[in-house]
């Protein structure tokens, strides 16, 4: 992986998971990863904070998808062009490169079909952003170990009963993904359990083993 | 009753068109709409909204003038009139032509009033325009001023008598021919026909901002149609939020007390006036 940087950003979190304006750190470094101006899709979009965030601080034309009702009615009475829609089913019927970055935040888990809903976020945006737990994270790690149980975390709080992840991943994996589709791994960052990014300079096992989730900046190998 | 219709005056014979009146299309009323913002000078409006029949008017302006819509609302519609909602209307028709009142829609000329059938084509109506679950929650098998039942053609039931009320309100303010030409002209409704068949190719390049709302009880513009809007929208790249408002009142819910209606439509007004630059009143 050549190619690919680890972006230094900067966010002065100090081992807060909020950054200085109160918005979660992951989605301050997704709104980083994003051009001025930009025309973006965010997928699985929930209340509209990130939308709201980029539309601030970016600048940028934003659209929504939100599979739960609650959420799409809050987004639009916030002002949010946001649609109710399912990443799995409705991103076909968006024509090839509509946005300039297409955002999957914290919801690549929740997927059915996680690789089709990546091919289909490239196809429709020259750029993808991708947050999502690691589900190689020590914590993880030991709690299966030791524990014997299903993992429950900050990031990952569900039985294992009444979850809508279903389809965890580790930084490993994600990266193994990224190649198998093709595309081209541009930035990422990895933060660890209070919110700070990991150091650039450490391996990536390093990354997979103390990553409690991570960011990835995509695009289209041309 | 819109503006000019099979009752008013045929300025060649001097007496009222009738069925003479040509059959119109929402494209004309849309067209007349926007001939009339001519005229008083208004080249674009903010926002264009409208529900059901409303609904594919806002459709159409979008389709047909999309410089001069800067934003739309289109509410509990459709972009063509399904089947079902066709037969419904033709059931309607019906009733107002059977009426031996009528007289082949001289009715004006022959001092007659199709009251009878009109009032049955509004009672239908109305049934479509409400929802099972609603019908059941205001009137459910309750009786009308009787303790028991009288085994008779009377309007036993609260629902009975309800619908005999709507229908017979609407003749004292609706003229049963206009009935049969807006029927007809949300019968004929069909965006994507006039474009290829392809629904998108309405909205090509629209500029609009577009917030389309449905209500889950609305069987005769169920979510599946409002669906199809915004997919289209969305393969045309237009700018639009999509909001399914949960509610037992079925379709006439635009019309009614729906907080989450309100709070939709005010964000999304909001919003239009930040983009448009216009300052907020609150």
């Amino acid at each position: 992986m050549s190619t690919l940087s680890r972006a230094d950003i900067d966010v002065s979190s100090n081992g807060i998971a909020r950054a200085a304006g109160g918005a979660r750190v992951d989605l301050v470094l997704v709104t980083e990863m994003v051009e001025r101006g930009a025309k973006v899709l965010d997928v699985g979009c929930g209340d509209g904070e990130l939308l709201r965030l980029l539309s601030e601080t970016r600048d940028v034309d934003g659209r929504g998808i939100e599979l739960s009702r609650e959420g799409v009615n809050e987004c639009v009475a916030k002002g949010l062009a946001v649609i109710q829609g399912d990443a799995d089913t409705d991103l076909s019927n968006y024509p090839d490169d509509a946005f300039d970055y297409v955002i999957l935040s914290q919801t690549l888990q929740a997927t059915r079909q996680p690789r089709i809903v990546l091919e289909h976020m490239l196809r429709i945006g020259r750029h993808a952003i991708v947050s999502f737990p690691n589900f190689g994270h020590w914590q993880v790690r030991l709690q299966l170990l030791f524990a014997g149980h299903m993992p429950r975390t900050d990031m990952l709080p569900f039985s294992w009963y009444d979850t809508p992840n279903i389809h965890h991943c580790t930084i490993k994996d994600f990266r193994q993904l990224c190649t198998a589709v093709g595309v081209r791994m541009e930035k990422a960052v990895a933060l660890n359990a209070w919110g700070s990014p990991l150091r650039l300079a450490a391996p990536w096992w390093f990354w997979n083993l103390f990553g409690e989730q991570a960011v990835f900046l995509l695009s289209r190998r041309d | 009753m819109g503006t000019t219709g099979p009752s008013s005056t045929d300025f060649k014979t001097g007496k009222p068109w009738g069925l003479g009146f040509p059959v119109i299309t929402i494209r004309d009323m849309v067209r007349a709409q926007a001939m009339l913002l001519d005229h008083l000078g208004i080249e674009s409006l903010f926002t264009v909204a409208g529900g059901s029949m409303g609904g594919m008017q806002v459709l159409q302006w979008a389709a047909s003038y999309p410089d001069r819509v800067f934003s739309a609302l289109p509410i509990a519609c459709a972009t063509r009139h399904s089947a079902q909602n066709i037969a419904f209307h033709e059931v309607g028709r019906q009733a107002i032509m059977a009426d031996p009142e009528w007289r082949g829609g001289r009715y004006l000329l022959e001092n007659t009033n199709p009251r009878r059938g009109l009032a049955v084509a509004r009672m239908g109506a109305h049934i479509t325009y409400l929802s099972d679950a609603a019908l059941h929650r205001k009137f459910g098998r309750k009786f009308q001023d009787r303790a028991n039942p009288t085994f008779s053609f009377d309007a036993d039931f609260e629902v009975e008598s309800y619908l005999r009320h709507q229908g017979i309100s609407f003749v004292e303010r609706f003229d049963a021919n206009s009935y049969l030409y807006l029927t007809r002209a949300m019968d004929y409704f069909d965006l994507a026909a006039d474009h290829d068949g392809i629904l998108a190719k309405a909205f090509h390049r629209t500029p609009a901002r577009f917030c389309v709302i449905s209500f889950t009880s609305d069987w005769l513009f169920p979510t599946s149609e409002s669906r199809a809007i915004v997919q289209a929208l969305n393969a045309a790249s237009a700018r639009v939020s999509f909001a399914e408002i949960v509610t037992d009142k079925g379709h006439d819910a635009f019309l009614l007390d729906e907080p989450e209606l309100f709070a939709i439509v005010r964000g999304f007004l909001d919003g239009a006036g930040k983009a448009r630059g216009l300052g907020s009143e609150s």
